[in-house]
């Protein structure tokens, strides 16, 4: 496969059809128990258009603070509970949630569940 | 009453106040939820207070987490127990191939010598080390903090302990009381064969103020609760075996509650009584059990003095708090750790202010997602547990001068003794009921 020439993805959305837990999903898991990463998708290892497992709009930035979300062992398991309602007991634990996932979540396009949501 | 006597006895009342919210599942939705979030939840709440704890016991020392433990560098770490038992019961032992490990016959506590600890919080798990704390005495559950260093091993050896203690109490105006008793009750096993019926009708008489002469109506008077914890009902195993009951049958089945009823409707007619839901009772297996459905006591419940609460209990009379549980509990930490007595454990789920540490790992537990109920914020006064094999009774004082007395209520088809406690100085004692007299 020759490397895709840029903003390939802005041409045309591409969905895989069916997703499946890659080793980038496995590194980010390792790397937040410090802090949370920066997912690098070195671009070699996507092919044209799509993803090998990241959906394309998973590199919208509102995805990214989602996943940092997700991530951050401090609010709790993400597995198993709506974002919402792991947003709610963080505030309600006093753990001071970020007030921006509140907005994003309650606007309404974005998936309920972690990005664990159905995978395991 | 006696009609000729020329005044009537009035029953001594006390104020009432329920805080079994906690405890009941009704607003919750399971959406797929495991363990982990209950888990997190207690974590979290105890790790705060402990970490509000450690600048009394140790200042000088870091805090960290387990992901930041340096080998040699002393400090201290705060987290959920794991003890590895050797001998648990294991799913996974159906399937091992050396199958002359696993004993044919289930020992009655599963301790072994080998067994150790584990802590664990969100970032990593250490295992334990030194002799300072002894597997045998803790559970799988319970949140501390512990003061050590990690060693070349990698495990950590452990210095000293701090345990949450006692929580605080709300300070109760005793001194100017007057008698007022609350009864205690549990393990009736109503329809089991070793049950006697009589000697429940003596304490219902009793209570009731329709057995002995006025000064024991007079005493009888100033009762003015009554608790039944748990096991109120037993029901034959062979009428439980999956199969759809013949019509002659389905009465056997109901006769337990009929004849409960009839006790309970004496009883209501006469004075407050709440009873709780054990683990021989028609409620939920797992804790918190829910409040036993209403219709299962057409007579009784019709009556504003009876009360199906959950399992565990909490309710204050008087502003004197009472908490206790049917004995789940108390015989899952009696499985999988040792003590000198009942009372130790029940003293212990105090300290360590988690009244079943053991959910949801050997206990089952409703999944909540928020908040762990079974966390003891306010130390109570009088500190329950029912269905135990003998009346045990124990007065702990905190250091913080909390003050609480615990109870362990035997079982009543067994040993026909109910407890019996004064609100006015929270002394206890024994009410025993018996048909038999020796000459």
């Amino acid at each position: 496969m020759a490397t895709p020439p840029k903003n390939i993805e802005g041409f045309y959305k591409q969905k895989k059809s069916n997703t499946s837990k890659s080793k980038s999903s496995n590194s980010t898991k390792h790397a937040a128990a410090t802090s949370g990463s920066n997912i690098a998708q070195p671009p070699a290892l996507v092919s044209h258009g799509g993803s090998l497992d990241l959906e394309a709009d998973d590199f919208d930035e509102e995805q990214q603070v989602l996943r940092q979300f997700d991530m951050n062992m401090e609010f709790g398991p993400c597995i198993g509970i709506p974002r919402i309602d792991r947003w709610e007991r963080a505030r309600r634990l006093g753990l001071n949630p970020p007030k921006e996932i509140e907005s994003i979540l309650k606007r309404g396009k974005v998936k309920r569940q972690s990005l664990f949501g159905g995978r395991t | 009453m006696e009609v000729d006597s020329p005044e009537q006895l009035q029953r001594k009342q006390s104020t009432y106040l329920s805080f079994d919210e906690n405890f009941e599942i009704q607003k919750e939705v399971y959406r797929g939820q495991q363990y982990s979030q209950i888990y997190f939840a207690r974590l979290h709440c105890m790790r705060a207070l402990l970490y509000s704890l450690v600048p009394n016991w140790k200042s000088h020392l870091p805090v960290c987490t387990v992901l930041g433990l340096e080998e040699g560098k002393e400090c201290i770490i705060v987290g959920t127990l794991y003890k590895h038992m050797k001998l648990k019961p294991c799913i996974l032992d159906e399937y091992s191939k050396e199958r002359s490990v696993a004993p044919l016959v289930k020992p009655h506590n599963f301790i072994h010598q080998d067994d150790y600890l584990v802590l664990e919080d969100e970032s990593g798990r250490v295992k334990l080390g030194g002799t300072v704390l002894s597997p045998s005495v803790y559970v799988t559950g319970v949140v501390i903090a512990l003061h050590g260093k990690e060693t070349s091993a990698g495990a950590f050896f452990v210095e000293d302990v701090l345990e949450a203690g006692l929580p605080p109490q709300i300070e109760r105006q005793l001194k100017s009381r007057e008698d007022k008793y609350v009864v205690f009750v549990s393990g009736l096993s109503i329809g089991s064969s070793s049950s006697n019926p009589l000697l429940f009708q003596l304490l219902v008489d009793h209570i009731t103020g329709h057995l002995g002469d006025e000064e024991e109506q007079g005493l009888a008077a100033e009762i003015v609760h009554l608790v039944i914890a748990g096991n109120s009902v037993e029901i034959s195993r062979g009428l439980l075996n999956g199969q759809n009951l013949a019509s002659k049958d389905q009465s056997r089945l109901s006769e337990p509650f009929k004849e409960l009823d009839i006790q309970l409707t004496q009883i209501a007619a006469s004075l407050p009584l709440d009873i709780m839901p054990g683990s021989s009772d028609p409620a939920n297996f797992s804790l918190p059990q829910q409040p036993l459905n209403r219709c299962l006591f057409p007579g009784s419940a019709t009556y504003n003095t009876f009360r199906s609460c959950t399992n565990p209990h909490c309710f204050e009379l008087d502003n004197i708090r009472f908490l206790g549980t049917s004995g789940q509990n108390i015989d899952d930490l009696t499985k999988y750790s040792e003590a000198k007595d009942k009372l130790d454990f029940l003293e212990s789920t105090l300290r360590w202010r988690h009244l079943a540490p053991t959910t949801p790992n050997t206990l089952g537990c409703y999944p909540f997602t928020d908040r762990d109920p079974f966390l003891i914020d306010s130390c109570p006064d009088v500190y329950f547990v029912g269905n135990q094999e003998k009346y045990e009774t124990r007065l702990v004082k905190g250091s913080e001068g909390q003050s609480v007395r615990l109870i362990c209520i035997p079982r009543f088809c067994e040993t026909g003794v109910a407890v019996v406690v004064n609100m006015r100085n929270l002394e206890c004692h024994a009410l025993t009921f018996g048909m038999q007299f020796s000459s």
